[in-house]
């Protein structure tokens, strides 16, 4: 039988372990190879018996069924349940009014999907910087971004933080134009009690496996606050053919999985606070700002560097960021860049090939830039100076396991020698230098 | 397919932890992959989650895109509302193209048996199947023997990536092959792993007569 179940438990914390040579040079590694692997989605027995009536039920009552639980959930008026979050982002921009040739405002900062959807859509994205310290769409930026032609301003909850929904919306309520939340890596999330994917005049999110709320490996939903964008969209898939419908299989997964998804939200929230308070004790780290009545869901968990509190400001932040990603992953904490490029300079938007011969981007040349990554100074600055948790924090991951993430933080913390001797030898380049990553 | 066989297949799944089409250690979707080549007489095949995602792919895949017309008689009015969304012109005539720009087949409980006789009978260079009706939700698949189809078609599903070798990464040297729009267009491995057993299940019926050939 093949089984993702562990094949034995870490062992306790051991202060002793916090004195040893860093495992990049020789020492043991705080968690142990064999020990690394972390389970998610969490599949349980009551998943796989919710899966099972699913199939003396209709396809359709099964997808129905799941989407209106999660819409009631979620506290969204509408809801269309669709194959993937691309596809619920392209929906909710559709059902929000967005036409073809129209500007939609985008960070700079996201997966590249929310960009793609605009695309989708046959719109053209426009790209403006983030906030410094919430990394999602800084309002000002998306204000001075505004034109005759802007018909919607897509913010990002960027790893479950929500946006500043409260400038957002008043700066679209001030120009007439929709509010559409890309909310794919902010379930739960919340402000003020509100939940992500309910702000909006429309709001798209995925539901893919390895989100927070996972699905049986694909799909995505699409909110709406009135009934006519809601009309908008289902009308659209018709009249252009486009088949965007959710597998049963996927949702009879997705409405196992919803039942416990409070449970899982609550360790996540244990484990990064556990994690963060450790973080800025050791100086070098910070951890992820949240803003006062703001829940972050944390699909993914920044992680900032301070390089002058350890006495390592004489050197390049990207520097430090690669040698502590380093003695980071040889203690067996898995962090990653998570993208390294401004999305409009990645291929897509530097060619702009849209659907074939520029379009979309032919309908309105003047929307269009050819940026460079200094465009976007605050997201450039963020992914030089950060690393990123994903999947090993937005598991629920056992109690001795989130202790240890915070002892390998702290091991390397207290060795700025090694940073800046990894530093001396290394050959580090900028992340932008390098080939751009999705993820 | 027996509800007992579709429990057992995704029970077999579920409890294998691996259901997300990005993960490293799936087995679902290469083994329908081998299953639909094999059967098909294909060199490649594209596994994607609906049928409108097939088109697309069968037609990025050759390089068709907004503004192009392709020989193609015959669609459906939801076909060529697509292929119009997609800015594609279809006409019934063109002496100029050598062969339709894509064929289609669906593929169901009754009609599943038939995938080698109906593959060997398409003569377009990318074969649009669809799967949907064997009841495991949206999916279909493009088979075709042309590398460069496999290619794009492979990179429009996935963001412009193409393998977990490549994953993730938009820079590439063939950035030709790389589309401008680019969608999620994959499939689950649940439902993958059903259509394998469907496919596996569907064999010839036995004559009824038992009579010699």
């Amino acid at each position: 039988m093949i089984t993702d179940f562990p094949k034995s438990p870490l062992p306790l914390p051991d202060p002793a372990e916090l004195s040893g040579e860093l495992a990049a040079f020789g020492g043991g590694s705080i968690i142990p190879k064999e020990l690394r692997r972390t389970v998610f989605p969490v599949i349980t027995k009551e998943d796989v018996f919710t899966l099972m009536l699913a199939q003396r039920q209709t396809p359709e009552k099964v997808v129905a069924d799941f989407a209106e639980s999660y819409r009631a959930t979620v506290g969204a008026n509408f809801a269309l349940p669709t194959a993937s979050g691309t596809s619920s982002l392209h929906l909710a921009l559709v059902g929000a009014g967005v036409r073809p040739g129209d500007e939609v405002i985008v960070p700079a900062f996201t997966f590249i999907a929310t960009a793609q959807a605009v695309v989708a859509a046959h719109a053209v994205p426009v790209f403006v910087d983030i906030d410094p310290r919430t990394y999602c769409m800084d309002p000002a930026a998306a204000a001075a971004a505004v034109t005759e032609r802007t018909r919607a301003i897509m913010p990002v909850h960027v790893h479950g933080l929500p946006a500043d929904v409260p400038a957002l919306r008043a700066l679209a309520d001030r120009h007439g134009i929709a509010l559409v939340e890309d909310a794919s890596h902010a379930h739960s999330a919340s402000i003020g009690g509100q939940v992500a994917g309910s702000f909006g005049d429309a709001a798209g999110q995925s539901l893919m496996a390895d989100k927070n709320f996972p699905l049986g490996g694909e799909g995505g939903i699409a909110f709406f606050r009135t009934e006519e964008a809601h009309r908008r969209a289902a009308d659209y898939v018709r009249e252009h053919g486009i088949d965007y419908e959710m597998s049963w299989v996927a949702a009879a997964f997705g409405s196992g999985q919803l039942a416990r998804l409070p449970y899982y939200d609550a360790v996540r929230a244990r484990n990064a606070e556990l994690l963060g308070k450790a973080l800025d004790e050791t100086g070098l780290f910070a951890p992820p700002h949240v803003p006062e009545g703001h829940v972050h869901a944390y699909n993914m968990y920044r992680i900032g560097l301070r390089p002058e509190r350890v006495g390592l400001e004489d050197l390049p932040v990207w520097a430090v960021k690669e040698a502590v990603h380093e003695l980071l992953v040889a203690e067996g904490v898995p962090a990653r860049e998570w993208q390294n490029t401004p999305i409009p300079c990645h291929l897509p938007f530097r060619h702009r090939d849209g659907f074939g011969g520029g379009h979309p981007f032919t309908l309105n040349p003047s929307a269009v830039r050819d940026h460079r990554p200094g465009d976007f100074p605050v997201t450039v600055g963020m992914l030089e100076s950060t690393l990123v948790l994903c999947r090993e924090l937005r598991a629920p991951v056992e109690y001795e396991r989130a202790l240890r993430y915070a002892d390998a933080f702290r091991k390397v913390a207290a060795r700025p020698d090694a940073i800046r001797k990894l530093v001396a030898d290394g050959d580090y380049r900028r992340p932008y230098e390098k080939a751009a990553r999705l993820g | 397919m027996e509800l007992f066989d579709t429990a057992t297949v995704l029970t077999r799944v579920l409890t294998s932890g691996v259901v997300m089409s990005i993960e490293k250690n799936d087995r679902e979707l290469p083994g329908l992959e081998r299953l639909l080549t094999k059967r098909s007489g294909r060199a490649h095949a594209v596994l994607v989650n609906s049928r409108s995602a097939a088109v697309h792919s069968a037609l990025a895949g050759q390089g068709i895109g907004h503004g192009d017309t392709v020989h193609r008689p015959g669609l459906d009015a939801k076909d060529t509302a697509f292929l119009a969304w997609l800015g594609v012109r279809a006409v019934e005539e063109d002496p100029g193209a050598p062969a339709c720009a894509f064929d289609h087949i669906a593929l169901d409980a009754h009609t599943a048996h038939r995938l080698p006789e109906l593959a060997a009978g398409s003569t377009a260079p990318a074969l649009v199947v669809d799967l949907t009706p064997l009841g495991f939700g949206p999916a279909a698949a493009v088979l075709t023997d042309d590398p460069a189809i496999r290619s794009r078609a492979e990179r429009l599903k996935i963001f412009g990536a193409h393998d977990l070798r490549t994953m993730w990464t938009q820079e590439e040297d063939a950035a030709d092959l790389v589309p401008g729009v680019q969608f999620n267009y994959r499939l689950s491995p649940l439902v993958a792993a059903c259509v394998r057993m469907a496919l596996s299940q569907a064999v010839r019926p036995l004559t009824s007569t038992g009579a010699a050939q």
